[in-house]
């Protein structure tokens, strides 16, 4: 008899082993997903230079990937979120003018998401939100102030179509599901395209690795687009000291016309 | 080959830019007329903002209609009296032009209204050239050219107050509306990147009734000045001149006016001449079903700093 419920109390304490074990691993699991692991990952640049024949460029990005069978998804955006004005065009008589202006903040000015594989597939909605993928997220950050015109209730809906749609023609937003490739099981590598309508400022490409829809690891890049040599000085010039500037466009012309007027004797029309 | 604009903010290949200051330079050496009025919405097409389009261009025209004045200096004729008269108007109607172009460019409709303007202008201009053309044409290719009868209005604009007398043009007329129209050609120039010499001239020889070699180069003295304040008002205001695409344009314009002035001496231009007016007037077709047909996006991100950065 005592026999039996030594035997029982000895499976019990397995059970209950089990259960402990299996509470603490959980326990651990939930604490990686509020301080995921730290990858290491890094770039080919940290820096793209808007020069005279500036046509955008290709930055390569790398990462460790931790666990093989895990999926990685990076997103790219600009550290800055100025606001943009927005217009709505609408029938004036027959024609067609901008009737109505917004305030829109919330938007970055560049964001792109890559992944190993469609983010269905293995991105649990929830987690999307936190981490700020999809465009969805985007529109919940966006943030509208009419600034002429009556607001409309379908101007949202509206507005985001229409800016996702200049943004994604300009490639400053896009969504590639199967662009990162993993070499080896080891290695996550892909090239974000940054266009030539990318302007100067700071941009961050932030790498997930998920598996078992729970964030892994995380890493972080920046990469910084400035303008250099006379890009940089005839900007900084018409921003900075326009009446500088505006003199500088007259005599240049005054000049170059004197000289063409001298070198073709007569001079071309006006 | 492609160059970044650096006020535009944008990447265009260069031989575009000098393709199109090349024909528009062509063009304007064949028919001895600015091209500003072509350009200008050439390189709206090209996608370049409006805005940008007409203040840059509107530099390059400072350069052209300096070398143009450079050659005629040296050979007099110049109306000084009445060259600063339309000056001060050029600048006055410029300086109210650049505040306009600010006020519509926060508005959102900067492009809006230089569509409407340039629909009017062009259909003006290129439906006058092909009218006039086609009736030279069906004439009997002996006979000279019946000049349009300069009717000189100077009466009404003799009971006018603000009379002068200019020397060199030999008339004596109200400072009001050679001031007037150079006020208008200022406002033009500032909005639409134009010279504006297409108005000038006739209205100098028509309506004020200044000899034609008197007229020209007098309009060339004015439009350096006007331009020139246009510009620099613009770069001020609205930052929106482009220095570098400005001379690339003028490179292009000044290489294809050279290859247009000898093509022009050997050609009769009548067929020619229609076809500056077809492609104007196709012009206007274009921006005129811009302005009538659904727009493909309704949304437009735009507002104040729509050219700068």
């Amino acid at each position: 008899m005592s026999r039996t419920i030594l035997r029982w109390l000895r499976s019990r304490a397995v059970t209950v082993a089990g259960v402990l074990a299996a509470v603490l691993a959980s326990s651990l699991g939930r604490a990686n997903v509020e301080s995921p692991e730290p990858i290491a990952t890094d770039a080919t640049q940290t820096q793209v230079d808007i020069g005279m024949m500036y046509a955008g460029g290709y930055v390569y990005f790398f990462g460790w990937m931790p666990d093989p069978s895990a999926d990685v998804v990076v997103r790219l955006t600009s550290v800055e979120d100025e606001p943009i004005v927005v217009n709505i065009q609408g029938q004036v008589g027959p024609l067609w003018m901008n009737v109505k202006q917004y305030r829109v903040s919330g938007l970055p000015r560049m964001y792109k998401i890559h992944s190993t594989r469609p983010l269905a597939e293995f991105l649990p909605e929830d987690l999307a939100r936190e981490l700020g993928i999809g465009y969805e997220t985007l529109k919940d950050r966006m943030s509208l102030e009419a600034v002429r015109g009556e607001a409309g209730e379908g101007d949202r809906d509206l507005v985001f179509d229409g800016v996702l749609r200049i943004k994604t023609d300009a490639n400053l937003y896009n969504v590639d599901e199967n662009r990162i490739r993993v070499a080896g099981g080891k290695l996550f590598k892909h090239s974000f395209r940054f266009p030539p309508a990318a302007k100067e400022g700071t941009y961050v490409a932030e790498s997930y690795v998920i598996k078992d829809g729970r964030l892994l690891g995380r890493g972080e890049d920046r990469i910084v687009i400035q303008k250099t040599g006379l890009e940089a000085a005839f900007t900084d010039l018409a921003h900075g000291r326009p009446t500088l500037y505006g003199v500088l466009a007259v005599v240049v012309a005054v000049g170059m016309g004197l000289l063409v007027g001298f070198l073709f004797k007569k001079g071309g029309g006006h | 080959m492609d160059i970044y604009l650096p006020i535009a903010g944008m990447s265009i290949n260069i031989l575009v830019l000098l393709g199109l200051g090349g024909a528009v330079g062509f063009l304007s050496g064949l028919f001895g007329v600015g091209g500003g009025f072509i350009m200008t919405p050439l390189l709206m097409m090209a996608g370049i903002p409006p805005a940008v389009a007409a203040a840059s261009d509107c530099n390059q025209i400072v350069a052209g209609a300096a070398s143009g004045a450079y050659a005629h200096w040296r050979l007099g004729n110049v109306d000084f009296k009445m060259g600063t008269v339309l000056l001060l108007g050029g600048v006055a109607g410029g300086t109210v032009g650049v505040e306009v172009v600010k006020v519509l460019r926060e508005l959102g409709n900067i492009e809006f209204v230089m569509k409407v303007i340039y629909v009017l202008m062009l259909t003006t201009i290129g439906g006058s050239m092909f009218l006039e053309s086609l009736r030279t044409l069906r004439r009997s290719p002996g006979a000279a050219p019946a000049k349009p009868t300069a009717e000189r209005k100077v009466s009404i604009w003799a009971r006018l107050p603000l009379q002068m007398t200019f020397a060199q043009s030999g008339i004596r007329t109200s400072a009001l509306f050679p001031f007037s129209i150079a006020f208008l050609v200022g406002v033009l120039a500032a909005l639409l990147g134009v010279g504006g010499g297409f108005i000038m001239v006739p209205a100098m020889i028509y309506i004020i009734g200044m000899p034609t070699i008197v007229a020209v180069k007098t309009d060339l003295f004015q439009i350096v000045l006007t331009t020139a304040n246009v510009t620099l008002q613009q770069a001020i205001r609205n930052q929106t001149v482009d220095l570098v695409l400005a001379m690339l344009l003028l490179v292009g314009s000044t290489v294809g006016a050279q290859f247009g002035a000898r093509v022009g001496r050997r050609l009769r231009g009548e067929q020619i001449r229609i076809l500056l007016a077809t492609i104007v007037l196709a012009f206007a077709v274009k921006f005129m079903v811009d302005l009538l047909v659904t727009p493909d996006n309704l949304i437009s991100i735009g507002g104040g700093s729509g050219g700068g950065h």
